[in-house]
């Protein structure tokens, strides 16, 4: 069972993160961030808007949606979001699994709470 | 459900002074001592101590271990429970926090939490040379292997990207077999289910409100159920999280007397963790309480309530809310579950936590200006007065739990 992932209603999405997923589960954490992150991408540039969108903190404050993405190695480039053109750079070969589930949850509940 | 205390052991500088008086670092140790000791008696599970380095007033405890190994001395059934240890090996290298972890279940009789995290100010990483980018994978790594020499006699030593050493029998070995229960500090909602997936306690240092933890208990369990390659030899199922705390006669007294506690603590780790501000802070030279204190009071009321509110967003916070000030500021703890107010009150919010499942309500009463006497006051009021009747359900939690766990082939070592 994929969880949550269920409620991901993009075919296409939904395929690229269940395969994210199998990467988590066969302990591949490396392969989970490459895939997760190209779904992460391909989120922002079939939604462009999501690139100037700000979520609300806990406490109130509100930050850019991009910002959350997690900087563990897979960093979203400042520079490629302003220009429209968003990137990862991967500043690492290798992720733990703790790094790889942290970019997948992120990246499963921001395409729940964005309604793809 | 059952309950634990939580210490930074804050210490805010003088208004009117650039430092602190000679015997105040002195004084939050020992008052501390004298609360755990109290909650000890009355039957309070669990006590939680942070592990912080340089965040002047915010945080003082440094060496968790050492006011543990008192503590182990001077209690005989809370479970002495680190909230955390900093486990990236710049800050603690693995064999040496495996020794201590060790020595301390020895001295306490088996009564030892394992928690473990990373930490995220710039100040802490900026001083012990930690990359941001690399804190998570230092820390699973030397998670994992802290474990290793806790069960291995001997351990075969470690070739890591982040550490390495020889074969060596590291002693003593812990009473809790293989170790004791593993917790990992969860600031963000994904933490909780990395800890899930590495089968640990998930210590919720959000403050997060009853809605938000029944949302995460399902999830959290599945993953359990489903996708857990411990790492650890023993898994630690169960969901913790932060509360502030405070009791009084009146509901008033009680918002009244914690007024600049959970304030400056929201005011204080925004200020570290924020990389712009805390980055720039000026060790010995910056007075955080004054600043806090010099803000208008509309603000800080609203960094109290808000805090109260566990963080709720300002339209949740804007609706349907009384106009009167402290019925406001009341209004907005009973919709967060807080634990401010009178023992009916308090009684009241946090039983929407048990009706969620949660493990472990963790108490934040140390922080700010709050006085010693109010505190020490409030856990006797708490543990006299609410926590029996939680004590006696326990049995119907206990008994959920179980259920949650069936299918599940991990050993099992938790304390809930």
């Amino acid at each position: 069972m994929a969880g949550k992932l269920d409620r991901v209603r993009d075919e296409a999405l939904r395929a690229r993160l269940a395969e994210a997923h199998q990467h988590l589960r066969q302990q591949q954490p490396t392969d989970a961030v490459r895939v997760v992150s190209d779904a992460f991408l391909s989120m922002l540039c079939q939604r462009p808007e999501l690139l100037r969108k700000s979520v609300q903190m806990r406490n109130g404050l509100t930050i850019p949606l991009v910002m959350r993405w997690p900087m563990l190695g897979a960093n979203l480039v400042p520079e490629s979001v302003e220009a429209g053109t968003p990137r990862i750079d991967f500043v690492r070969d290798r992720f733990v699994l703790s790094e790889a589930i942290t970019y997948y949850e992120f990246t499963v509940d921001t395409a729940i709470a964005e309604e793809f | 459900m059952k309950f634990g205390l939580f210490y930074e052991l804050q210490l805010p500088r003088p208004y009117d002074a650039s430092t602190w008086d000679p015997d105040a670092e002195r004084r939050i140790y020992h008052e501390m001592l004298e609360q755990v000791e109290l909650a000890d008696r009355l039957g309070f599970d669990y006590v939680f101590e942070v592990e912080h380095h340089f965040l002047e007033e915010y945080s003082h405890s440094s060496a968790p271990e050492l006011v543990m190994a008192a503590l182990s001395q001077r209690t005989r059934n809370i479970r002495l429970s680190h909230g955390i240890v900093l486990t990236p090996p710049p800050y603690n290298h693995p064999a040496r926090v495996a020794e201590r972890i060790a020595a301390l279940d020895l001295l306490s009789g088996g009564r030892v939490e394992f928690g473990t995290g990373e930490s995220g100010s710039a100040m802490e990483m900026g001083g012990f040379h930690v990359e941001r980018g690399l804190k998570k994978a230092m820390w699973e790594e030397a998670t994992r292997e802290v474990c290793n020499m806790m069960v291995c006699d001997p351990y075969g030593g470690f070739e890591g990207e982040f550490f390495s050493m020889p074969a060596r029998n590291v002693i003593p070995k812990p009473i809790q077999k293989p170790h004791p229960p593993l917790w990992v500090a969860c600031s963000r909602r994904e933490t909780t289910m990395v800890a899930a997936r590495l089968g640990m306690g998930s210590l919720g240092f959000g403050f997060e409100t009853p809605e938000e933890t029944g949302e995460r208990v399902a999830e959290y369990w599945r993953l359990v159920r489903e996708e857990c390659f411990p790492i650890g030899h023993a898994i630690n199922p169960a969901l913790a999280v932060l509360n502030t705390f405070m009791v009084a006669d009146t509901d008033e007294e009680a918002i009244s007397r914690s007024a600049g506690g959970p304030g400056f603590f929201a005011y204080s780790l925004g200020y570290y963790y924020n990389p712009r501000t805390g980055g720039a802070h000026q060790p010995a030279r910056e007075n955080l309480y004054r600043r806090y204190r010099d803000l208008p009071q509309a603000e800080q009321d609203g960094r109290v309530t808000l805090e109260q509110a566990r963080l709720l967003s300002r339209e949740q916070i804007a609706k349907d809310e009384p106009t009167d000030e402290v019925q406001r500021a009341l209004f907005r703890a009973a919709r967060a579950g807080s634990a401010i107010g009178t023992v009916d009150t308090i009684r009241q919010n946090i039983k929407r936590y048990e009706e969620a499942h949660l493990d472990v309500l963790i108490l934040v009463a140390q922080c700010g200006d709050r006085k010693h006497e109010h505190i020490m006051e409030s856990i006797e009021r708490f543990g006299t007065e609410v926590l029996p009747e939680f004590k006696e359900r326990h049995g119907t939690h206990t008994a959920w739990r179980r259920e949650q766990l069936e299918g599940v082939e991990h050993l099992v070592n938790s304390t809930i």
